[in-house]
């Protein structure tokens, strides 16, 4: 009940450890549990990221262009619009549902991207992990700030060709992908796709970068 | 002055009891709802054209007078001070958290609140430093409207309250408990209680200067950004109980095949 993120942490280093252990010692015979290969998913790409932003050497855009990279290698974007869209994703044509997905993501590192420079060297450890029924996977993380409180964000990942992807973001218990979705569904049952690409084209045009404090 | 808190808890109460003859002859369309919809409580609005015009009342509110009061706060007190400002409230806040666990059937938590209380109270000055976190001592967030939910008691339409932001009838019904619980008010006069709650809010809103705007920027429409926000992170506090991570949104939410379903039709 009382985890300390220091137990934690040293329990997933254990784990890790174990793990690594497992595979030298005997490879192939103690195949890597599925969540274990999620969490490496995650791992990898947080502490990427946080290279990144650490990176003293790099310019605000270009630790913006390269966490976008980064980001991307580990996220199933289709896979994501999609569950955003949901059963409205039939009513888009090819080319609309191209131009969602790129003006999507557009809007996504456009508005998230600018946390790049409020980066005031948070910690991230990995908390726990759960198998979702279906096949998916939930790796739990804190983000530890110290003073103002920690912040839980949940990643939920989905294999693909062989490889997790990331195809939900839960902060503090709000999933992205529902969120987008009450947003999307209004504006797409009041008037249709076309629309919503409208409203996401101005968006990205409008974009101005936040003044960092 | 004794009366005044009181008066208070008497409109909390009044407003409690409107709220749910307004319900009342709701929830039939809500079950109808809930059938149709995969993850139709996040979205269940009845009330939105009102709820929309509080909703931009309270945002006027806050761009014109509580935003730029925070904004100079901000400027002025460092964020350490900030954070101690909060972990002082946060504190005060120990009575209320402790009997709504013990309301919830986890002594465990209960007991950890009074530690918590004990250790900020004393070594960490007041409450000024959170040093029971750095022990282990977690921090709880726990009110009456997640104990009702806890009870069973599902949340309702949603529900925006003149100042007070996103709600809905279950926790509409909390907040005079939780005053009730809080006990503080109880001891101090009205100008205290007043100010002190002044400073809470504007050092609130101080924190998350950064994240409104983002939310703001990085929504198509603000108001279902809330609605929606407000309805999950509701869900997951209520069900902390029994998922530690708290964070479960409903699996047919991930379900492709639900859509491509629809494709064949």
């Amino acid at each position: 009940m009382t985890s300390m993120p220091s137990t934690t942490k040293t329990r997933s280093k254990l784990a890790a450890a174990a793990l690594l252990l497992a595979c030298m010692t005997a490879p192939g015979s103690v195949p890597a549990r599925a969540d274990d290969a999620a969490v490496a998913v995650v791992e990898r790409t947080t502490s990427g990221v946080i290279a990144i932003l650490t990176d003293q050497k790099l310019s605000t855009d270009e630790k913006r262009k390269r966490v976008e990279d980064v980001v991307l290698q580990s996220v199933d974007f289709e896979t994501l619009s999609k569950l955003v869209l949901a059963r409205n994703w039939t009513r888009f044509s090819d080319p609309q549902r191209t131009e969602f997905l790129s003006l999507f993501r557009n809007h996504l590192s456009m508005t998230y991207g600018r946390n790049v420079e409020g980066y005031k060297n948070e910690k991230v450890t990995i908390t726990g992990s759960r198998a979702e029924t279906g096949g998916d996977s939930t790796v739990k993380t804190k983000i530890l700030r110290g003073g103002p409180g920690d912040v839980m964000i949940d990643y939920r990942l989905r294999q693909r060709d062989g490889q997790w992807k990331i195809i939900d973001v839960i902060i503090e218990g709000v999933s992205l992908v529902s969120n987008f979705r009450s947003q999307f569904q209004d504006v797409v049952s009041g008037g249709g796709p076309e629309k919503l690409l409208e409203l996401l084209r101005e968006k990205n045009v409008k974009g101005e970068p936040l003044k960092s404090r | 002055m004794r009366t005044s808190p009181l008066d208070r808890l008497w409109a909390s109460l009044l407003a409690v009891v409107i709220a749910f003859l307004l319900a009342a002859p709701l929830t039939a369309a809500a079950d109808e709802q809930e059938a149709t919809t995969s993850d139709a409580g996040a979205d269940y609005d009845p009330w939105q054209r009102m709820n929309r015009g509080i909703f931009w009342f309270n945002d006027r509110a806050d761009v014109y007078v509580l935003e730029p009061v925070a904004k100079g706060w901000d400027a002025i007190v460092p964020q350490r001070a900030e954070n101690s400002v909060s972990n002082f409230f946060t504190n005060l806040r120990f009575p209320v958290v402790m009997a709504n666990n013990l309301l919830q059937g986890k002594p465990g938590d209960a007991a950890i609140d009074v530690g918590r209380f004990m250790v900020n109270s004393t070594i960490g000055i007041g409450g000024l430093f959170d040093v029971a976190t750095l022990w282990g001592l977690q921090r709880h967030n726990e009110d009456f409207g997640q104990t009702l939910g806890v009870w069973g008691v599902p949340p309702g339409p949603y529900l925006v309250l003149p100042l007070l932001g996103p709600s809905n009838p279950r926790d509409t019904a909390g907040i005079p408990v939780d005053y009730v619980l809080s006990v503080t008010p109880l001891f101090l006069s009205s100008y205290w209680w007043t100010g002190a709650g002044i400073i809470n809010i504007v050092n609130g809103r101080a924190q998350v200067l950064d994240e409104v705007q983002q939310a703001k920027s990085a929504s198509l429409d603000y108001y279902v950004f809330v609605r929606n926000a407000y309805y999950q992170r509701r869900k997951a506090l209520v069900n902390d109980q029994k998922d530690e991570s708290g964070t479960t949104p409903t699996d047919d939410l991930y379900d492709l095949n639900a859509i491509d379903d629809q494709n064949s039709k």
